[in-house]
């Protein structure tokens, strides 16, 4: 049997002028690639210098300004600042935006009440998700007017629901003490829906196995929930809490709509109501740019704290 | 797992100062539409209008604009917009540098943009006779002397030609006074307090009639003006520098205005007034005495045609304290300005003024119950001769034609750099006329060093506006 001896090609032997090659041939599909990554990574780049960063700045150059939003900006240090430390009407409208807050935990412990409830086998099951979802694909402004008129002092739908158990209602729009509690219960009553839908996703994903463990260790409802369900959906819990203090903090729309003065004695303005009168109403747009700063700089304290207790309170199942 | 967190620290970070930072726009636009260029016309003849208003606003602007067109050889585009986004919109117009040719402009607002350089001097391109011919307060809103600040010197430049002037008339209902079998109030001489009260309490009933009926239902921040001028006090004082609240004949007259409700019942109770406010009772024919202004008189013939059994109208003058005195109330009006930096300004003026004056425009709006004419040997002539009663304007429509005379004076903060002094006046005013918890004596101490002091923060920004440019 005749052998061949193995073609010379098959020997690999690399010389230096290989490695050099190959390299170069590396180094132009790198640059090739990294030239395309940079194009796909340049729009959302460019985008976010272009609609963030630049206007972040822009802002906080604006807010050590006297500016009235049209004509020229005069650079005053941190003015704006020290007046807003000193204007009443400032802490006042923080302290009802922080009022409006309370909102927050009673808007998360109805929506898991509901979606514990949803989620088990009941009649009507779906027609009640609808009903619920239904005011968060509403428009606000639409909202606002309905439940302008449904706390109406004498004939409104809420006072005429109280008098059927005996309970005579305040004239919550025009009472200073009822107008911001009215503002919470119209809010909870909004984003109910989107809570229960997001809670309802975590409580379904609970693995059916940790709760048939504990059923056999004896444990009780009560003990269930506490350890398994709640823990389970405290991300969830986490990113709403988040989202509903961001969202908490920049309430405007129906205040404006319900009460379009602030409210009796000042009761109802809110941070971003008060923000948009300097702005808007009187040209005070350093100063507004300031305070909206402020608030900005408040979010970012509460949710970076909240960032912290979360992870202290984080866990994984192995 | 920390990168992550970082991340998501960092993004709300940004997310939430950005959104904090541009809340101004949440009340902005929410329609998603396109924005339209604002920006003023580039080729010689070609100029932007931009607006807000209703249809007729429209027909009545293109068919002067058609006119305007022909006889100039320009081309006009027509921006509107939504009422409650023209403020802001027209802000971010000039921050952006898009300033249109032409654009309605708040009285209230001229003299920031007056010092920015917004607003171009119009004295020389409006012939005098045109001038004159427009209701005095129509242009004397829109002068400003940027030297002293003083507002409404008509020796002062004309920044503006005025869109409409907007008379805050006071009227009754006639078919409520014949069913009670009470006798008219004057259509030219004015009630005194005292009388008007005693009206009011003729018309109160709850047993004449099957169904209940009250003298009056003011709204004080829009309806006690009026009443506080005709006691012959005021706000602020003539150089527009000292708030005036703290008058004892303004305590008396705010208290009278209060008392209405708290003492004399002669309206509904503010919680009968949120249930149906006073305007619609108004026209259910429950309510005697109320406002009624001319962007009000189609809906009120609409109504009155509808329910003639019930409601009837006729203009009337403003009740004053003593006989004798002169009554007056708020007029307002909106404006129509061209851009400093237009590049036709001489055309942009020249289409201000057939905006504001072109007499078959006029007479679309008046025709329409937009607005009274601006143009006085029209209102005064033909219009309230036959072209007023002929479109269903109230009987007494010469009462509207005296307030933009000489009777209406702006509303207390129009006139100065910012209102926020103004608007501070109504926080806690329930208190004196909702709940009576306070005196009106007792609220005005305390309010007007308040106010005050926010009336000479509003000069001090004039002050730094000006300055700066």
């Amino acid at each position: 049997m005749a052998t061949t001896a193995p073609p010379a090609e098959s020997t690999t032997v690399w010389t230096k002028e290989d490695a050099k090659a190959s390299r170069k041939a590396n180094n132009k599909l790198h640059r090739r690639e990294h030239a395309w990554a940079a194009a796909f990574m340049a729009p959302p780049v460019i985008g976010w210098i272009a609609f963030l960063l630049f206007p972040l700045g822009f802002s906080v150059y604006a807010s050590l300004t006297n500016w009235n939003g049209i004509g020229n900006m005069t650079f005053i240090g941190l003015d704006n600042y020290t007046r807003l430390l000193q204007d009443q009407y400032f802490w006042r409208a923080l302290w009802n935006t922080v009022f409006y807050m309370i909102g927050i935990p009673i808007g998360l412990a109805l929506s898991l009440a509901l979606a514990l409830a949803l989620s088990r086998k009941i009649r009507g099951r779906t027609f009640f998700r609808t009903v619920y979802y239904i005011p968060v694909i509403s428009s606000l402004a639409a909202v606002a007017i309905l439940w302008q008129w449904a706390y109406n002092g004498d004939f409104g739908l809420v006072n005429q629901a109280l008098g059927l158990i005996g309970i005579e209602g305040p004239n919550w729009l025009m009472d200073p003490t009822w107008s911001k509690p009215a503002l919470i219960i119209m809010a909870v009553w909004k984003g109910l829906g989107y809570s229960t839908l997001l809670y309802l996703a975590a409580v379904q994903a609970v693995p059916r196995s940790l709760y048939e463990a504990a059923a056999l260790d004896g444990a009780s409802s009560w003990k269930r929930f506490t350890k398994i369900t709640w823990p389970m959906v405290q991300p969830v819990t986490f990113f709403l809490v988040v989202t509903n203090i961001i969202a908490g903090s920049m309430i405007f729309t129906e205040i404006n709509i319900m009460t379009p003065t602030g409210g009796p004695s000042w009761s109802t303005a809110s941070l971003v109501w008060y923000v948009w009168n300097q702005a808007f109403r009187n040209l005070q747009m350093g100063y507004a740019t300031a305070m909206a700063l402020v608030l900005g700089i408040l979010v970012l304290i509460v949710t970076v704290i909240q960032f912290r207790i979360n992870r202290a309170n984080d866990f994984s199942i192995d | 797992m920390r990168k992550f967190r970082t991340a998501a620290i960092t993004a709300t970070m940004v997310g939430a100062l950005t959104l904090a930072a541009c809340s101004g726009g949440t009340g902005g636009d929410t329609s998603g539409s396109p924005e339209p260029d604002t920006a003023g016309g580039d080729a010689p003849n070609e100029l932007t209008f931009m607006f807000r208003g209703g249809e007729y606003d429209k027909i009545a602007y293109e068919a002067a604009i058609d006119k305007f067109e022909q006889e100039t050889g320009a081309s006009v585009t027509m921006i509107i917009t939504d009422a409650d986004q023209y403020a802001t919109k027209l802000q971010a117009a000039i921050a952006g540098n898009k300033v249109p040719d032409v654009f309605y402009i708040e009285p209230g607002k001229m003299m920031g943009y007056v010092y920015a350089d917004v607003l171009a001097d119009l004295t020389e391109y409006v012939p005098q006779e045109t001038i004159d011919n427009i209701w005095s307060f129509g242009t004397d809103a829109y002068r400003f002397n940027t030297e002293t600040g003083a507002r409404g010197d008509s020796a002062d430049p004309l920044y503006g030609l005025p869109k409409d002037v907007g008379p805050f008339g006071f009227g009754y209902n006639t078919v409520l006074f014949e069913k009670l079998g009470l006798e008219a109030p004057s259509a030219d001489e004015p009630m005194t307090f005292d009388e008007f009260v005693a009206l009011c309490k003729e018309l109160t009933q709850s047993d004449k009639l099957d169904y209940e009926t009250w003298g009056t239902g003011l709204n004080v921040v829009w309806n006690s003006q009026a009443f506080i001028w005709g006691a012959g006090a005021d706000w602020i004082s003539e150089d527009q520098k000292t708030v005036t609240v703290d008058d004892p004949a303004f305590a008396d007259a705010l208290q009278w205005f209060a008392d209405l409700g708290l003492v004399e019942g002669v309206t509904p109770s503010a919680e009968q007034a949120q249930t149906l406010d006073t305007y619609q009772r108004w026209m259910a024919g429950e309510i005697g005495f109320f406002p009624v202004a001319p962007w009000d008189i189609a809906t009120y013939n609409s109504v009155a045609e509808e329910n003639p059994d019930t409601f009837g109208y006729d203009v009337i003058p403003y009740p004053v304290a003593n006989e004798g005195d002169d009554w007056s109330t708020w007029l307002g009006s909106l404006g129509i300005a061209v851009s400093e930096n237009s590049k036709n300004k001489e055309l942009a003026a020249q289409l201000a003024t057939y905006l504001s004056t072109d007499l078959d425009a006029q007479k679309i709006l008046a025709e329409n119950k937009v607005q009274i004419p601006n143009l006085i040997d029209y209102a005064t002539g033909e219009w309230i001769e036959t072209d007023a009663p002929a479109a269903g304007w109230p009987a007494n429509t010469k009462a509207f034609l005296e307030i933009a005379e000489s009777k209406g004076k702006p509303l207390p903060g129009v006139w100065t750099y910012t209102p926020e002094w103004y608007d501070n006046f109504w926080i806690g005013i329930e208190n004196v006329v909702d709940n009576g918890s306070q005196t009106a004596a007792d609220f005005l101490a305390a309010k007007q060093p308040e106010m005050q002091q926010l009336l000479d923060q509003s000069w001090i920004s004039a002050d730094q506006a000006k300055a700066q440019g």
